[in-house]
């Protein structure tokens, strides 16, 4: 998997950063800088807490770490949204300067891994140049890298070559792709979020390499730097859209023949169409999409944008909720044409790795009960089957619908009313007294009514039995897990 | 039987090797222990066994793996018959009995396997052979050893020395020793054995009679896994009239009673014992008696059941209560099971018996059975087993695809479907497949409209394209379908045909 493989190039360091030294001169033009641009390349220190999904009731680890930021207008300063993530403390130097100025994430966007800065104070910066914004360097051509990567703390450049331009994963919320662009400079951990300048104006944004190859950096591209900037300028970020559909290549004659379709290299097979996703109730398994937005798509599901193949969720991609495209398709031997709302599947959330969220949970006579997520599943061994089909079928076969959260029973802290009930931990909850669970608040309800059941029944998918807590010993066995394993608060239900 | 329903849940047993029963201290007398026997004597009771073994390749299952090859020491129990054990005889195209002097061998043939309880019972393939017998004496059966007693595990050097090793009964314990899930009364006996020139399948005596069958040594621990002479017993007398039934199960998975809420729920007594039905097996023993999920088992057959699932053996103490279905009973002997139903007592009488693996939705071993295939235009479809999953390599059970674990886990579910679940396996690339190569482990439903119950049933259905010489291919899960060219994938098959495979399908029973 190429995503597994793709690392973040945030520098991790352990250990609080250095305490901030107030220095107030700042000077007219560092002294080494070569170009009067690099001015306005920053080195951004984070320190950071993590939240601790094995144990969701501590506070987390604390750690910290470098990227680089880039001023490209008035107190805005672009980086990636891994070099700020689960921050606590921001602050900002600039090339040459010892002062540390403390900054604040305006806007973060997990899925494409951007996020817009600012600082308390911009009054020293006003005269540093602003970077503009290009347009996708072409293959072959050479482009510049500035950062703060390992190996020093000064300002670093190196150069490289544009070697490819793809659709393809950002590792930092392990579920989104858009277009990439690789290079083969030597992209380093501490130039995550810098600039990658051709012909003075910023191409993209460095932010992951590859583990097993060599340099290989990959960049963010102006089109996705663009559609965030211009996500967030009703004052908050919408998240990407999503078509909600998955497709297979017709390729096959044979295929194509039993679908009447022309030997003409077009068209794609409507596989799944996500419950309550934009084109749910518009297209249906089966049916062929031919052409998006006028561009038609080939049987490999790409279309030609800009010279470019691309795929075809990247007219999507460029596009915001409440936007439509349009589809043309065939059904059943008929054709047919219709403008598509888009919006956000926030189910899909499902997949991603969150953050700057305090985990949920809820803990009933020492059963700690958790929703499932990606965060979960990357903290804890979750091999149970039905789990891990409860997880892969969340969205596309709208189990969402049903239950907004999945709930696991994560871990069993040891007490005499569940003492023989650790053989269960890992396995998703599927009824309490009979009444399915939908979401862990739900469960929160369900295990606290106001008066206690002789017995609280919990149903577990695939258990042997039902976990049975009786209803008069749980009070007592929430003040001793509490006081016991020094749980301060027995639930937290909002992230 | 499937491994997992005849007991616990593997979440709940933490005991693939239930808790060894050491409760009762070993007779403080010293065993009165017959002198050991005289090693010399006891080569006219034993045979040595070699066979030649040949899986099919499951990933390409028109061809076999290497072959490979075994030894064991076998035990002559009868005129002309030689006990082992059944791995010996697992996929097994060629067994040849030599005697220990290594002057005589004779070809020989299975008379009776038990995959479950690891046994085989072998024969001479020929009856001209019959005077390689000449000169040998069977073993008579031994009285049920007790804790504490010395056993002789009895092997032959590869010059023809006899070599006794006596050792001493550490424990009794329900435990699977070849294969997982399928648990049987065994010996646990301590003794520092060497290696020579056998494998660790060997013939174990008490005062000179055949007392069990070893099946396994730890050398680490020094400790072996051996056979009760019950089930070899069992076995030998069952197998000897050559219609061997095997050794039967109820078809129930269970949970223990040791929670104290649990019970309190069930509304049992707080002293007493009981085991609660998880999963009946459908069309089991069990199920067909009459009993229910949620039931609690408090006596099999007047013995009562404590709740961790144990039951006090007159012979040899503390046993785990499987041992009254399947050590006990003989398929078609009733067992008579005293319930608590939501509180009330009740009982019911269910008549006992083993179902063929072969009959099961996804069989948990198909040794020396040629799996079931298709290739069709290059398109490889085959029939789910458990094997085939194990396929997927050690974590298998973490790394195979999720829809066909959850048949393997959940089987109830899919059993109204057919016979076997056919999947897609794989897809070879040829100009039919174009564009199928990312298609894999799906299982199919349909064929050409006909519903897929096995592959016999997915062979017919393809016998009979569309109007227009195209297949459909529909599958479980996935809403779309996918077609083949009679035409062209007719000519596939015949290219494929040349590039040496063997044979394009095979449907077996």
């Amino acid at each position: 998997m190429l995503a597994r493989s793709i690392l973040t190039l945030a520098l991790l360091t352990a250990g609080p950063s250095p305490a901030q030294t107030a220095a107030p001169t700042l000077p007219g033009s560092p002294a080494a800088a070569v170009s009067e641009i690099y001015r306005s390349v920053v080195r951004i220190e984070a320190a950071v807490q993590m939240p601790d999904y094995s144990t969701p009731w501590n506070s987390g680890r604390f750690t910290g770490g470098i990227g680089t930021g880039f001023v490209i207008g008035k107190n805005q300063f672009l980086t990636n949204a891994h070099v700020v993530s689960n921050s606590s403390r921001l602050l900002i130097t600039v090339h040459g300067s010892p002062r540390k100025y403390p900054a604040r994430v305006k806007f973060i966007a997990h899925d494409c891994d951007l996020a817009l800065l600012e600082v308390e104070d911009f009054s020293d910066f006003e005269k540093f140049p602003v970077f503009s914004i290009g347009d996708v360097p072409s293959l072959e051509s050479q482009v510049r890298v500035i950062g703060y990567p390992i190996g020093g703390e000064r300002l670093s450049v190196t150069r490289g070559v544009v070697s490819r331009i793809d659709f393809s994963s950002y590792s930092h919320s392990r579920a989104d792709s858009h277009l990439i662009v690789q290079i083969d400079a030597a992209i380093n951990p501490g130039n995550s979020g810098g600039p990658v300048v051709q012909d003075g104006k910023v191409v993209g944004v460095a932010f992951q390499g590859l583990r097993q190859a060599d340099n290989t950096g990959y960049i963010i591209p102006t089109p996705v730097v663009r559609r965030f900037l211009k996500d967030i300028e009703d004052g908050r970020y919408d998240h990407y859209v999503d078509l909600g559909v998955a497709t297979f290549p017709l390729f096959n004659p044979a295929m194509r023949r039993a679908l009447k379709l022309p030997d003409n290299g077009l068209g794609v097979l409507v596989t799944n169409v996500t419950p309550t996703g934009a084109c749910d109730g518009i297209l249906k398994p089966g049916d062929v999409l031919v052409s998006i937005d006028g561009f038609p798509i080939d049987s490999a599901g790409q279309i030609l944008l800009a010279g470019e193949k691309v795929d075809l969720n990247e007219v999507v991609e460029r596009k915001f909720a409440g936007d439509t495209v349009a589809l043309r398709w065939q059904s059943a031997g008929t054709w047919n044409d219709r403008d598509v709302a888009l919006k956000t599947l926030h189910p899909s959330r499902m997949y991603a790795i969150q953050y700057e969220k305090k985990p949920r949970y809820t803990v009933f006579a020492g059963l700690v009960f958790q929703p499932l997520d990606t965060n979960l599943f990357a903290t804890i061994k979750l091999d149970d089957v039905n789990v891990r089909r409860l997880y892969s079928d969340f969205v596309p076969k709208g189990i969402f619908t049903e239950r907004e959260d999945i709930v696991l029973l994560t871990r069993v802290e040891s007490d005499p009313v569940n003492s023989q009930l650790s053989g269960f931990t890992g396995l998703a909850v599927d009824k309490i007294n009979g009444t399915l669970v939908k979401s862990l608040k739900h469960a929160h309800e369900l295990l606290n009514p106001a008066t206690p059941p002789d017995f609280f029944v919990i149903e577990l998918f695939g258990a042997a039995r039902p976990v049975i807590i009786a209803g008069n010993a749980v009070a007592a066995a929430n003040e001793r897990v509490g006081k016991t394993y020094d749980i301060q608060k027995l639930s937290n239900l909002e992230e | 039987m499937r491994p997992l329903l005849i007991f616990p849940f593997l979440i709940l047993a933490a005991c693939e090797r239930h808790e060894a029963v050491v409760a009762t201290p070993a007779p403080a007398e010293p065993a009165v222990t017959a002198p050991a026997p005289d090693p010399a004597a006891t080569l006219a009771s034993v045979i040595r066994i070699s066979t030649t073994q040949q899986a099919w390749n499951e990933g390409q299952p028109w061809e076999k793996q290497p072959p490979g090859k075994r030894r064991s020491l076998g035990a002559i129990v009868a005129p002309g018959q030689v006990l082992t054990t059944a791995e010996m005889a697992a996929d097994v195209t060629y067994i040849e009995l030599e005697s220990p002097d290594g002057k005589q061998l004779a070809p020989a043939k299975v008379i009776a396997v038990d995959f479950e309880a690891n046994l085989a019972l072998l024969g001479l393939e020929s009856e001209s052979d019959a005077k390689f017998f000449d000169g040998t004496k069977p073993l008579e059966m031994a009285v049920p050893p007790k804790l504490g007693d010395t056993l002789d595990i009895v092997q032959v050097e590869e010059n023809g020395t006899p070599l006794v090793t006596p050792g001493s009964l550490l424990s009794i314990d329900v435990v699977s020793n070849f294969l997982p899930g399928q648990f049987f009364l065994t010996y646990e006996v301590k003794a520092s054995m060497q290696s020579a020139a056998n494998s660790f399948s060997l013939p174990v005596l008490h005062d000179g009679k055949l007392a069990g069958l070893l099946t396994s040594y730890d050398s680490k621990d020094q400790i072996s896994d051996v056979t009760a002479s019950d089930i070899v017993a069992r076995f030998i007398k069952e197998a000897a009239d050559g219609e061997y039934a095997g050794f039967p199960s109820l078809g129930i998975s269970i949970s223990r009673t040791d929670d104290s809420n649990f019970r309190a729920w069930l509304k049992l007594p707080e002293d007493g014992g009981g085991l609660y039905v998880s999963t009946l097996k459908v069309g089991g023993a069990a199920e067909k008696a009459g009993l229910k999920k949620g039931d609690v088992i408090v006596t099999i057959d007047g013995h009562p059941i404590d709740r961790l699932g144990y039951f006090e053996d007159a012979h040899y103490g503390r046993l785990y209560w499987s041992h009254l279905v399947r050590g006990a009973k003989s398929a078609g002997d009733t067992v008579k099971l005293d319930l608590l139903r939501d509180g009330q007592p009740t009982t019911v009488e269910a008549v006992l018996d083993r179902r063929d693996e072969q009959d099961q939705l996804v069989p948990a071993y198909t040794f020396g059975k040629a799996p079931s295939y298709l290739v069709k235009g290059g398109l490889v479809f085959q029939e789910l087993t458990r094997p085939l999953l194990e396929g997927f390599g050690e974590e298998w059970s973490s790394r195979a695809p999720l829809n066909l674990l959850d048949v393997y886990e959940n089987p109830q579910k899919y059993e109204s479907r057919g016979r076997r679940i056919v999947f897609l396996a794989g897809v070879i690339a040829t100009p039919a497949t174009v564009g199928y190569e990312p298609l894999r482990n799906l299982i199919v439903t349909k064929v050409n409209g006909k519903d897929v119950k096995d592959m016999k049933s997915l062979i017919e259905a393809f016998a009979q394209p569309g109007a227009d010489g195209m297949d459909q291919i529909e599958f479980d899960e996935e809403k779309f379908s996918v077609h083949l060219d009679e035409a062209a994938s007719d000519a596939v098959d015949a290219q494929l045909k040349q590039r040496g495979l063997s044979r394009l399908s095979r449907a077996e029973n």
